[in-house]
């Protein structure tokens, strides 16, 4: 069972997100609140995998470092729940992003991502094939689109789709887009009169 | 130490010999015996070998100094003509026979992208040998005047970490995503053979990286002054 905590100051917000993890299975929201000094009164006694974490929470001179004030949980893992536009040094601290646009098959697939991190870091193999977002991102970079217009096309963050490239970097044991396209036309994901 | 033993020891030293000139079929006799016959600086011979068998292995200005530079422009020369006329062509023979029954639509994609691949390489190393080698030659000759061109450096670092990304992608291709009814001892024939040039190339990168540029920052160090 994976442990999810919720820091997001707007009731909205919280409630609605605690009503879609309902239906990310073998999950339990076991804390959520709308402040720091709430969160980290409970945290030490929460055991929480997962905190799905608003960074505006922090005021900006702390917002760059927060992962440092989490130090004393090195197994917790941050996702960031992101409102407002952030600068990616900002973003670059947490193992996953949520948008407000998000739809539920989006936030279940960055959960179980950053889930599976928690995994390889415990020297787990990551075994899983592409997944269907990150099929998307290979077929567009096939086609020879930018990081810019991928995100445009998929409706995703720019920093969304780096993350996707890294994992499929990963997964594959494959650096360049030349391979990367012979790769997706070996899979069938694309047909080869599409990439010129 | 016993050639012999050197090499059953470590069998990455095996393409070394026959670019320093060394051939094979040396009998008992000792790495300093074959190398004074042979003409080969024992000092660069222990060098070359440490890259090849150390990983941390930086060599010092110190033990730079001690080594016949030119001789090691000529050892790189010679591998460079090793990799495009053996090494490649013997990679380019299993993959006649390895994709020879595969779709032609697939086939033709991986020949292609090896092309690309063939070609980085070979530009790379005309434009060592035609530009850093002969520019680190007249420091090395001139030793005393400056000429001010500083600007190979850092070009240098960077193309040679693209090859072995690309070859990298190329065996993992090969290895992973290639379907598995093509014939499969030809394949790991081949495999056997990609890994073996990846960490050669590697080795030769490092020489590159390790003994090269930090000589030439040194030659260029010394005639500032």
């Amino acid at each position: 069972m994976i442990k999810i905590a919720i820091a997001e100051p707007s009731q909205m917000l919280r409630s609605g997100l605690v009503s879609l993890l309902r239906d990310v299975p073998d999950s339990e929201v076991v804390f959520s609140t709308d402040n720091l000094n709430a969160l980290f009164s409970r945290l030490p006694a929460l055991h929480a995998d997962i905190l799905i974490l608003n960074p505006l929470l922090f005021d900006y001179s702390h917002r760059a470092t927060l992962r440092a004030e989490f130090d004393n949980y090195p197994e917790l893992r941050l996702i960031g729940l992101v409102t407002a536009y952030l600068e990616s040094q900002q973003l670059h601290q947490f193992s996953g992003i949520i948008e407000l646009n998000d739809d539920l098959q989006r936030v279940k697939s960055t959960i179980n991502q950053v889930v599976n991190t928690l995994q390889s870091d415990s020297d787990e193999p990551d075994t899983d094939p592409l997944s269907d977002r990150e099929k998307e991102v290979l077929i567009c970079l096939s086609k020879g689109l930018k990081n810019n217009e991928i995100a445009d096309t998929l409706n995703i963050s720019v920093h969304t789709v780096i993350t996707h490239r890294k994992n499929i970097v990963r997964k594959t044991g494959i650096k360049s887009v030349a391979a990367l396209t012979v790769y997706a036309i070996l899979n069938n994901l694309i047909e080869e009169k599409d990439i010129i | 130490m016993k050639m012999a033993d050197a090499i059953n020891q470590y069998h990455s030293l095996l393409t070394v010999l026959p670019r320093l000139g060394i051939p094979l079929g040396f009998g008992e006799k000792s790495v300093e015996q074959l190398c004074a016959e042979h003409h080969v600086s024992l000092t660069l011979f222990t060098l070359i070998s440490r890259v090849y068998i150390e990983q941390d292995y930086y060599p010092s200005i110190e033990e730079l100094r001690q080594c016949p530079m030119t001789d090691i422009l000529h050892y790189l020369v010679s591998s460079h003509k090793d990799y495009l006329e053996y090494k490649l062509p013997h990679i380019e023979q299993h993959f006649n026979t390895l994709l020879d029954p595969m779709d032609k639509k697939y086939s033709t994609l991986i020949v292609n992208f090896y092309k690309e691949f063939k070609k980085e390489m070979v530009k790379h190393f005309q434009y060592e040998e035609e530009e850093v080698f002969p520019y680190m030659r007249q420091m090395l000759s001139e030793n005393e005047t400056d000429n001010g061109e500083h600007h190979h450096k850092s070009a240098f670092q960077q193309q040679h970490d693209d090859i072995e990304d690309t070859l990298n992608d190329l065996t993992n291709l090969l290895l992973k995503y290639i379907p598995a009814e093509v014939s499969s001892s030809e394949r790991v024939d081949m495999l056997l053979d990609m890994y073996a040039l990846s960490n050669d190339i590697g080795k030769h990168a490092m020489m590159e990286d390790r003994i090269l540029l930090p000589y030439i920052q040194y030659l260029e160090s010394q005639s500032h002054d």
